[in-house]
């Protein structure tokens, strides 16, 4: 693992408990979420529509599309809900002197 | 038990409920007798981003073929012309009979037609299913000036899309309000602004006297005696449930196919789901028949349960959408009662909710804003009106708020 793979994202207390930011990192997007255990990321948009999910209602450990409803688990990225049918994809996150990292790859 | 599962109607409800069947079923043979000779496939994009070419055929379908192979669902392409419920019996055009043990009927609904006194009714388009969908597409290509009858969900989302392709666009509406049957004229009106910046033309308030034809133009006079001169005309007027033919049978039938919580007919072993059910929700103590994406799948999902043997009442909270230009308008619930209007926030680019309360208790809100703008809300709103929360109005009315601080856990 290639420590120029973790990104810095922002703070800790950059993302309420149960929300998200969006990050923009090069030409991808993603979404960071903070969840009671710790912190996710999950791609940014939507694989149902191109709708970007930092609008989206989190809660439970799932993200759910702002636009048509899709609900993907943010740990895993699985698609829970129709009318997402293809699952999110998720990036590992730390946390290194309260800020927070993502590995892109 | 090895059962033969029939389910009448190719649409969202019928492979939502096929496969909600399987997953509870792995014996019983599931059938689905689809009209359209094709899988069964999303519409809301027809009138968006297909018109606009950003989708094409091939992203539409729910499935793959291989999808229900695997799952071993059977789709046929076959017109029922008659059914007998007595002996469960479906006859089809080409004298095929198939048997059934459970029905699910899932016709969807149909186009009102617009009533014309001349022999014009070919010139009028209507969009519904992908094949009119692709006529419209290819006729538009050389037109220039189009009029929509109807300013409803799908004729705004078409005249939307029409002004994206650089066309002129009248809309006409017969009420005072565009989406009159089931949007606040308050959210309306907004969505009427953003249709007139981007150039379309919007007549409310007029009737159609007469359509006439002359040199490939064509004239249509209002009832105010104007004239529109236009190359092409599209109508959205409306849809009624696809029940022809139950017509002179005993299925019960009162604006769509009446059923229970449970989907269950008024015949035993029969089910309807999705549009052309007229089904009671337990929430609102009351029938309804919707018309909406959600609904086809979630309705499909809970018949599928139901004739699966696992006993499921429907009482998810009406939800849909419509996409014009770069609005995301969102309803939930049922707007049609209430005490008291609260409004949240006051600039589209924000987004922009009407609550609509009785007793304290949100039954139905309604809002837009630039896409993804109101959809958390919406979502967090939909929750509390299922749990039937008494709600903070100060939180409600205060767009600095977070909405989901109402949700009791």
């Amino acid at each position: 693992m290639s420590e120029e793979n973790w990104i810095e994202v922002g703070s800790t207390d950059s993302i309420e408990e149960e929300d998200l930011i969006r990050f923009d990192h090069q030409d991808k997007t993603f979404c960071v979420y903070k969840l009671t255990d710790g912190f996710y990321a999950t791609d940014g948009i939507c694989t149902h529509e191109a709708v970007h999910l930092e609008d989206g209602l989190v809660m439970d450990d799932e993200i759910e599309c702002p636009m048509h409803q899709g609900i993907f688990n943010i740990k895993s990225g699985e698609a829970l809900s129709p009318p997402a049918c293809e699952d999110l994809k998720t990036y590992p996150v730390k946390v290194d002197n309260d800020k927070i990292f993502i590995k892109i790859d | 038990m090895k059962n033969n599962i029939i389910i009448l109607g190719g649409g969202q409800a019928g492979i939502y409920a096929a496969r909600e069947i399987r997953q509870n079923d792995s014996k019983s043979n599931i059938k689905i007798l689809g009209e359209e000779n094709l899988l069964p496939y999303e519409r809301p994009p027809l009138s968006k981003d297909f018109l606009l070419d950003k989708k094409k055929e091939e992203d539409l379908y729910f499935h793959s073929i291989d999808v229900l192979k695997n799952e071993n669902i059977e789709f046929e392409n076959i017109s029922i012309n008659k059914v007998d419920f007595e002996n469960k019996k479906l006859f089809a055009k080409n004298d095929n009979v198939y048997s059934y043990d459970s029905l699910l009927i899932s016709t969807g609904s149909e186009n009102k037609k617009l009533t014309l006194d001349n022999n014009l009714k070919n010139d009028i388009y209507y969009l519904r299913n992908l094949e009119e969908a692709k006529k419209i597409k290819e006729i538009i290509s050389n037109k220039n000036k189009i009029t929509i009858i109807g300013g409803g969900f799908i004729g705004l989302e078409i005249a939307s899309s029409l002004s994206q392709l650089q066309k002129k666009v009248i809309v006409i509406e017969i009420g005072n309000q565009l989406m009159g049957r089931i949007i606040p004229k308050q959210i309306a009106d907004l969505v009427q602004n953003t249709h007139i910046e981007h150039g379309n033309e919007i007549i409310l308030n007029k009737q159609i006297e007469k359509i006439t034809k002359k040199n490939g133009i064509y004239e249509i006079l209002l009832n105010d005696n104007s004239l529109i001169e236009t190359d092409f005309i599209i109508a959205g007027i409306g849809s009624t449930p696809t029940v022809k033919l139950f017509e002179n049978t005993n299925l019960k039938l009162d604006n769509g196919i009446v059923t229970n919580q449970f989907c269950e007919t008024s015949i035993k072993d029969v089910y309807a789901a999705g549009d052309v059910s007229n089904f009671y929700h337990p929430f609102y103590e009351r029938n309804m028949r919707l018309e909406s994406y959600q609904h086809a799948q979630n309705h499909g999902i809970c018949a599928g349960k139901n004739i699966a043997g696992v006993k499921t009442e429907y009482t998810s909270i009406p939800w849909m959408w419509s996409d014009q230009f770069n609005l995301n308008l969102q309803l939930t619930g049922m707007c049609d009662e209430y005490d008291e209007i609260i409004e949240r926030g006051n600039d589209i680019n924000n987004g922009v909710i009407y609550f609509f309360l009785k007793n304290n208790k949100i039954r139905g809100a309604c809002g837009v804003g630039i896409i993804g703008k109101v959809g958390r809300d919406i979502r967090i709103t939909s929750k509390l009106t299922e749990k039937d929360t008494i709600v903070d109005k100060q939180i409600l009315s205060d767009q600095n708020l977070k909405l989901n601080k109402l949700i009791q856990k």
